[in-house]
């Protein structure tokens, strides 16, 4: 498959090493590191900008700009299961790299993805945000999450926590890896076209 | 009874009322979804001896159990003593009692109630083997898809003289991932709530007619990023002259082919580009040398089948979507993934990547629309559901079989499975659990 339009990154970089990195970044979700870990009052005080700012984006539906919260190089990953599985050994309610991200990006972008038609407005909080450093500059942040989504005037609660690896690239930090774990994920869901 | 339903299904129309009317909800739980064979699980869900799935025939909770003699039972998830649920987990193993937790009555896989707690007190004429969890009687596997009914006679006739042509499709189906239907798996599953009839959602599953329109949100986000000649732009145009086709296989049966176009050239060329694309081909490819690596993309990539088994079993691409009614209104969707057991693990990350897919960037827009559809059923001013389509345009070609051909954008698929649903909801058969 040709690319057609050179902007599109390929994907070289979601291979068995980055699957096998996620595995253990699931395990470190138990947050059973040291509480207090060395991680800077700077660098906390960027990670939860970047947390709140993502999400507020995509309840604004700054799509474009939320895009840019990620890395080059990131994951996006909503588990079917509970507990969770192995990506590589089970489906996934969603499961993107970059370019897949800029594909939901441009879909919901044609005017015409109807499931979001009329458009789901949404509101994150995000709290109970706990932060520990990984490996070399990167930090791993856990927080709880509602979300009210509104469809054609009906309210609905999706519920859960998240895990963010995030990473400092060129003095900006991004998403590496940001990981939804809704409390019903092996339960039946609804539209859920919008961004977590 | 009989006479209503050739006044609420005729010739290239449906009633409204059909989608929306509790009655008849309420029979479609015996006449559809009892009295008819009705997919239930798969066998590598359940491959160890003592091994059970809960799942649900119609609103029937059922739990599907594999004996110690690797037997099959679909036993009514209903304790025969006051009516609590028996087994209350998903799935499980080493499982060869369920044990009510009301009063601990406790029963085999098998359905024999095995142990009464204080049972003397139910006095000396007391039969335990009365209160045998009920089961449906009639359950038979076909390569590895398992189905039940209640009716004695299409139970006796067994599985393959229902599924009839339908069981080469689904051999078809079974080559592309492989050949072996037993290194075929369940690999987890996506599950929605869909809120309207189960019919809204079976209706578009051979509906050739809707990808240009429903799917353009797809089609024009991959015709911008990817350019031409990608996944379903072949329903873009004049669809009834390309080599695509549809059909109709009996007992409400059908079958939408897209192979044709789809895998004219390579399919995986024409897919989307999955999360990790990249790494998997040059991982695979040193793996396995190029010609062996070609092989396994494609068969990454769906089947290219839509293939219907009536009332609740469809193949789509390389998934098993399962309908099932909840209410008039309210209906499960749920896509179980497959994947395979003797191939490189790569290939089975590719599939699944790829199964993600279109749970995306199409089924949401379609879910949107079955949704409006239902919407639409309440209008008491029109009657009508229109399914006509090439009824009467003479393209229609009934082989020796008596499957009959049609073009894509033809609706031969729900004038085919309501002719089979009329039949079933007019038929005064006996039945009842064993």
């Amino acid at each position: 498959m040709a690319s057609k339009n050179n902007s599109i990154a390929d994907s070289y970089y979601l291979n068995d090493a980055f699957y096998d990195r996620l595995m253990a970044l699931n395990e470190s979700w138990k947050m059973e590191a040291p509480a207090i870990s060395p991680i800077t009052l700077e660098d906390k005080q960027a990670c939860e900008s970047l947390i709140f700012t993502e999400a507020r984006l995509a309840d604004d539906l700054r799509l474009e700009q939320w895009l840019d919260c990620y890395s080059d190089q990131c994951v996006y990953w909503i588990p079917s299961s509970y507990p969770v599985v192995d990506p590589r050994q089970e489906i996934t309610l969603e499961f993107h790299d970059k370019r897949r991200l800029q594909d939901r990006v441009a879909r919901i972008r044609t005017g015409v993805a109807y499931s979001m038609v009329p458009v789901i407005r949404t509101r994150h909080v995000l709290g109970n945000i706990e932060y520990r450093q990984g490996v070399d500059k990167e930090v791993r942040a856990r927080a709880s999450f509602i979300i009210d989504a509104l469809f054609d005037g009906k309210h609905r609660i999706l519920s859960g926590w998240i895990g963010y690896s995030l990473v400092s690239e060129q003095n900006e930090w991004k998403i590496a890896v940001k990981q939804i774990n809704l409390i019903d994920a092996d339960c039946l869901q609804e539209n859920n076209t919008f961004f977590l | 009874m009989a006479s209503d339903f050739d006044d609420l299904v005729q010739e290239g129309r449906v009633h409204r009322t059909v989608y929306t009317d509790e009655a008849i909800f309420s029979r479609e739980q015996q006449k559809v979804f009892g009295e008819t064979w009705v997919y239930l699980a798969h066998a590598s869900e359940i491959t160890e001896p003592n091994s059970f799935v809960a799942r649900k025939m119609g609103l029937r909770s059922v739990i599907v159990t594999r004996d110690k003699e690797h037997k099959v039972h679909v036993l009514l998830n209903r304790c025969t003593h006051r009516g609590a649920t028996v087994c209350r987990e998903k799935k499980g193993d080493k499982t060869p009692f369920f044990t009510c937790p009301y009063h601990g009555w406790t029963f085999k896989n098998t359905g024999e109630c095995a142990a009464i707690p204080h049972q003397d007190a139910y006095g000396e004429g007391f039969k335990k083997s009365s209160f045998n969890l009920k089961q449906i009687p009639y359950v038979s596997e076909y390569r590895g898809f398992i189905l039940a009914t209640l009716n004695p006679e299409k139970g006796k006739k067994g599985i393959k003289d229902h599924l009839r042509s339908a069981a080469g499709r689904i051999d078809e189906w079974i080559d592309h991932n492989g050949g072996d239907h037993k290194a075929i798996r369940i690999s987890g599953a996506q599950q929605y709530t869909v809120h309207a009839n189960w019919k809204c959602l079976y209706d578009n599953a051979g509906d050739g007619y809707h990808p240009e329109f429903s799917h353009q949100s797809l089609l024009q986000m991959t015709q911008q990023r990817y350019g031409a000649g990608m996944d379903l732009d072949y329903f873009a145009g004049g669809i009834d002259s390309t080599p695509m086709y549809s059909q109709d296989l009996g007992n409400g049966h059908t079958f939408l082919d897209q192979r044709p176009c789809m895998y004219e050239a390579s399919a995986f060329d024409r897919q989307r580009p999955q999360p990790g694309r990249e790494a998997i081909v040059e991982q695979l490819t040193k793996e396995v040398g190029e010609d062996k690596a070609r092989e396994y993309f494609e068969m990454a990539t769906g089947a290219g089948m839509n293939l219907n088994i009536f009332p609740n079993l469809l193949f789509i691409g390389n998934q098993l979507q399962v309908i099932t009614p909840l209410s008039v209104g309210l209906s499960d969707m749920t896509w179980y993934s497959t994947s395979i057991d003797n191939v490189p693990a790569a290939v089975n990350t590719l599939r699944l990547r790829t199964q993600e897919d279109f749970t995306a960037f199409g089924e949401p827009d379609d879910t949107a629309n079955f949704e409006a559809c239902f919407k639409g059923m309440h209008e008491r001013e029109i009657d009508w559901i229109d399914i006509s389509r090439h009824l009467h345009t003479g393209v229609d070609k009934t082989d020796d079989n008596g499957i009959v051909t049609s073009v894509i954008s033809s609706d031969i698929h729900m004038r085919a499975y309501y002719a089979e649903w009329k039949k079933l909801m007019q038929s005064n058969d006996e039945s009842s659990l064993g």
